[in-house]
């Protein structure tokens, strides 16, 4: 599992490097961005990962958001993968926005031709960590996992999914509940089949009611004008009451005027930010 | 002494060697033994040698030439020593006759170098004198001899020297090297062995020498101290002399004024009776002269009468004759009548003026009065009383001082007292009177905080001194009292107010602070002085617990420190202020819980008002007005509809909280079992979602970044933050829009996960 950088940037007193590596789980060359803060210098730090949405690749985030300077004043190593496998040369991966290349929705895909290379769950949660825990001072007793859309669909499955492997999780405009949306049945039709109770195992809403208990404070912050919501793929309603039912802790803040784009999530990064390193650095 | 020294030199340069057996002691007899002619020397010393000769030769012939020694005795006593030329150029003369007569076969033997020699000497009688003198001494026995019988008839005493001089003179010989103490003298080591020391306590000589040393400084020491002692005692003596000089004046001063006093008294007194006995003289002079008149008026009359009548006998003779009878007859009628008359006056011959005057007793009882104070004191003059010495006196008690005039003699003072009262000048009020034998006083069991004019007479046996000035002392106040119940603090400071405790105003408080964190108790004590007004804000240390104490002041002194009051600098503290409850509400004893119960729910709103919430079911809490961080948690019913937050005094109390510019508010409402959370400012909030209900809320004021926080204090879940800036200091404001309970926890730290906001 050599890594190969790419790039390495000074920023804030730390550095913003992209490395390149051999991915088993997704059989591709897998690019992943890391923010390495001026603590990791001298000691190990909290790891937070940072899950971009549709059509996003790992420098979406690291030049968009402006997360930087909060994540260097709470010492935090942020890793932002890419979104899907790629190069991978299936047939209609790149046919469309919302599947394949750049959706890979954090599933492991159990359909041909998928299977052999859209295992990002997998990867996100197992390959991924092994390998930044590996070759960076990171302490893996503390992690947690934020995202933005798609992202946030994922950073909460993966909390959801593993109570406990995640300190705290928050979201931008999360896909809350995909069974009951276009993205959503788009793809997991097309990487789970149409067998639909798989699904509920990638659906947030749903792993919120089988959720065990184990604390977790989740944020969420979501634009008022966005138009995913308005278009109802987002269906943040239907999380929240599944958790007020479950009393899964979750500040939900609709915030008038805002969009779906990145300008909304480097407004609100530093209050995400901060909420993890609350529980991160605890 | 002149001479002296000149001998002294004459010695130095000629004596022999051997001759220094002699020493110091034998100084007159060396002069004397100097008998090597010396060109040089005046006539003086020769005449002296000539007596010694004299003296040497009545000794060397024996005891029998009794008259002749004392016949030197005599004139060496005669002559003194050499001093006197004329005496001593006739004993020179008379000498050598004395001495041819008695002893031919010395003279014989000193005739001839005597006459050698004045061939070519030139001083004539006195070289002869001195040849005789030199002829005169044979051998060192001689000499022995010549010095005791100079030692006799000086009364000379010079043993004391001599046994000194000797051993030192061994010592120059063989060098001793051990001292025998019980000889006190050194000697030589065998000589302990063999010699009388054998039983004695020997010392090394240089230990001795040391001791010896040791002896004289002390000796020295103590020499110099008696100097010292004694100089001072002269000083003393000096200023006893000066003393003695001042008393005796101001006696004198004294003594003449009052002698002048009663001449002039006794000048006044006979003034006063020699005017009077003129007075009464003049009286008796006037008096006896209108007697006198009245008595030449009454012989004027008589004589009148008298030739009337010896006219009238005179006529009736004639007219007898003549016939004129009846006229005449009537004449004589008229006259008898009216020396009828005179003669019943009764002629008052009575001296009415004695010519003695009255014994006059001179009272002399005050001229004696007068005399008799001469010798006893004065009646002291007005002590003067001194001002109050500042923090000096207690609650019930000052201490009073006063001086009295050097020249005074003073028996005791009588200090008077009572308290100064504005009001009521008509009623006195009482006055206390002690008699002291000080110059001071501590009155005690006054009143606290209360002005007390004191005035104090000197009293002797000639009597009482005029009244000093009146002093006007106060007791200090009494001790305040801490409201403990309006103590607000935070990390860095407290509030703490307090009663005055006294009627009368005072000039200032006095606050104390010991940290009673240490277990020992042996905490510095702070103090914060000078306070005008009865609360004080204290800047303190966080986490710490404090013991605070509150003085009055005033310029008799401080009170006693006041009840004690314990602070603790954890997290921000204050009670809930009743002075803006909502009337529906009830706030508990410990102030810190709201109630707002079921069934007192009257339709009627209350009529508006500017302290009190009327409109929104509301009260306030008292921060304390110190900008920087505070945190509070209010417990909640997660079914409660509740408002919590931060607001302005002046708040407009008909308005609901979080309605204007002036509140920050949560509101959360439980409406179709659904609950709705609000972070309400100027009627508007943002649109959050809550998924658990908090049970306990917790609020972060933070004014240096002008953040409002709120939080679920059992996830750590951060709610919400206001970003506001107050102008002014904000209170914690609490409502109940439905019937329940809040209850209030502060004084608590905060939690980490609220310092991330």
């Amino acid at each position: 599992m050599a890594l190969k950088q790419i790039s390495s940037n000074k920023c804030f007193g730390g550095l913003q490097k992209v490395f390149e590596h051999d991915s088993v789980e997704l059989n591709c060359k897998m690019k992943f961005a890391v923010y390495l803060p001026p603590k990791a210098e001298t000691g190990k730090c909290p790891a937070l990962y940072w899950l971009s949405g549709l059509t996003g690749t790992e420098q979406n985030f690291i030049s968009k958001s402006g997360y930087h300077q909060a994540a260097s004043e709470h010492g935090l190593v942020v890793i932002a993968p890419d979104t899907s496998p790629c190069g991978c040369n299936i047939k209609g991966e790149d046919e469309s926005w919302d599947f394949g290349t750049g959706a890979g929705f954090y599933v492991d895909a159990t359909e041909d031709p998928w299977k052999t290379n859209y295992r990002m769950y997998s990867y996100i949660t197992e390959e991924l960590p092994k390998l930044i825990n590996a070759n960076f001072p990171v302490d893996p007793q503390r992690t947690s996992i934020f995202g933005h859309s798609m992202g946030g669909h994922g950073a909460l499955i993966c909390a959801l999914k593993n109570p406990g492997k995640y300190k705290s999780v928050s979201a931008f405009a999360p896909i809350c509940n995909p069974l009951l949306c276009r993205w959503g049945k788009k793809a997991f039709s097309g990487y789970l089949g149409t067998d639909q109770s798989k699904w509920k195992a990638y659906d947030a809403t749903h792993l919120v009611k089988s959720y065990p208990g184990s604390q977790l404070d989740i944020l969420i912050d979501q634009g008022k004008d966005d138009q995913f919501l308005l278009d109802g793929q987002l269906l943040p309603d239907n999380f929240i009451a599944a958790c007020t039912e479950k009393k899964i802790p979750v500040v939900f803040r609709l915030q008038d005027g805002y969009d779906h784009s990145y300008y909304f999530i480097a407004t609100f990064i530093t209050d995400h930010i901060r909420h993890h390193a609350k529980y991160l650095n605890a | 002494m002149e001479e002296e020294s000149g001998e002294e030199l004459g010695l130095d340069r000629s004596t022999p060697k051997d001759f220094h057996f002699y020493h110091m002691d034998l100084y007159d007899s060396e002069d004397r033994l100097q008998l090597f002619p010396e060109e040089n020397t005046r006539r003086r010393k020769e005449v002296v040698q000539a007596e010694r000769a004299n003296e040497s030769t009545g000794a060397g012939d024996g005891k029998a030439q009794r008259d002749l020694q004392e016949e030197v005795e005599e004139l060496v006593h005669l002559y003194g020593l050499e001093d006197d030329h004329e005496l001593g150029d006739e004993f020179v003369e008379n000498m050598p006759r004395m001495g041819v007569s008695e002893y031919p076969p010395y003279g014989m033997k000193r005739r001839d170098p005597a006459r050698e020699q004045r061939d070519w000497r030139l001083s004539g009688e006195a070289t002869e004198a001195e040849d005789l003198g030199f002829g005169g001494w044979g051998s060192a026995g001689q000499c022995q001899d010549l010095r005791e019988v100079y030692r006799y008839t000086h009364g000379r005493a010079s043993e004391e020297y001599e046994c000194y001089v000797i051993p030192e003179e061994e010592d120059e010989e063989e060098a001793a090297d051990v001292f025998c103490v019980t000889c006190k003298t050194p000697i030589r080591a065998f000589q302990k062995v063999f010699d009388e020391h054998k039983e004695h306590e020997v010392i090394p000589l240089n230990e001795a020498l040391e001791s010896a040393k040791d002896e004289i400084h002390k000796n020295m020491y103590k020499l110099e101290k008696q100097i010292i002692d004694m100089e001072n005692f002269a000083n003393h003596l000096e200023e006893v002399f000066i003393t003695v000089e001042e008393n005796f004046g101001k006696q004198e001063q004294n003594f003449e004024s009052h002698y002048n006093e009663i001449l002039e008294t006794l000048a006044q007194k006979y003034e006063e009776k020699i005017q009077a006995l003129g007075e009464k003289k003049k009286e008796k002079v006037e008096a006896l002269y209108e007697q006198l008149v009245s008595c030449g008026e009454n012989l004027d009359t008589c004589k009148e009468l008298m030739e009337t009548i010896e006219e009238m006998c005179h006529e009736e003779k004639v007219d007898f004759i003549k016939v004129k009878c009846p006229s005449i007859l009537i004449s004589v009628s008229f006259y008898t009548n009216r020396l009828g008359k005179f003669l019943k006056t009764k002629t008052d011959v009575e001296i009415s003026t004695q010519p003695d005057f009255e014994d006059q007793t001179l009272d002399f009882s005050d001229v004696e009065q007068l005399m008799g104070s001469i010798n006893t004191i004065p009646a002291p003059s007005a002590p003067v009383i001194n001002p109050q010495t500042p923090n000096s006196a207690t609650g019930s008690s000052v201490r009073v001082c006063w001086s009295l005039y050097s020249d005074d003699t003073v028996e005791s003072y009588q200090l008077s007292y009572r308290p100064v009262q504005d009001s009521s000048p008509g009623k006195d009020q009482a006055e206390f009177t002690m008699t002291i034998k000080e110059t001071y006083c501590s009155v005690t069991d006054l009143v606290p905080n209360t002005q007390y004019e004191f005035w104090v007479t000197a009293h002797n046996r000639a009597g009482l001194s005029p009244s000093s000035e009146r002093a006007v002392y106060v007791t200090a106040p009494s001790p305040p009292i801490i409201k403990t119940k309006e103590i607000r603090s935070c990390e860095e400071a407290v509030l703490i107010c307090w009663e005055s405790g006294n009627l009368n105003p005072v000039d200032s408080y006095t606050v104390e602070l010991t940290q009673a964190e240490s277990p020992e108790a042996s905490g510095v004590t702070e103090s914060v002085v000078g306070i005008p007004t009865c609360e004080s804000l204290v800047q303190l240390q966080p986490g710490q617990s404090y013991v605070i104490y509150v003085r009055a002041l005033n310029t008799g002194g401080p009170s006693t420190r006041s009840e004690p009051a314990t602070v603790h600098t954890i997290g921000s503290y204050f009670r809930l202020n009743k002075d803006t409850c909502h009337p529906w509400l009830t706030i508990s004893q410990d102030g810190l819980t709201i109630l707002r119960s079921e069934r007192s729910t009257p339709t009627k709103e209350p009529p508006p008002s500017d302290t009190h919430f009327t409109r929104c079911v509301a009260v306030m809490g008292n921060l304390i007005p110190v900008r920087g961080h505070h945190y509070w948690e209010v417990e909640v019913d997660e079914h409660l509809d509740y408002t919590v937050g931060v607001a302005f005094e002046d708040v407009p109390k008909q308005e609901d909280l979080g309605a204007n510019c002036l509140s920050w508010c949560m509101r959360h409402t439980f409406a179709s079992s659904r609950h709705k959370y609000e972070f309400l400012h100027n009627r508007t909030t943002p649109d959050i979602r809550i998924t658990v209900p908090p049970k306990k809320i917790g609020i972060l004021l933070d004014y240096e970044n002008s953040k409002l926080s709120f939080f679920n204090v059992e996830l750590s879940q951060h709610l919400y933050t206001f970003s506001c800036q107050p102008h002014k200091f904000v209170h914690p404001c609490f409502s109940l829009e439905k019937p329940g309970c809040l209850k209030i926890r502060n004084g608590i730290s905060m939690p980490k996960h609220v310092t991330f906001y």
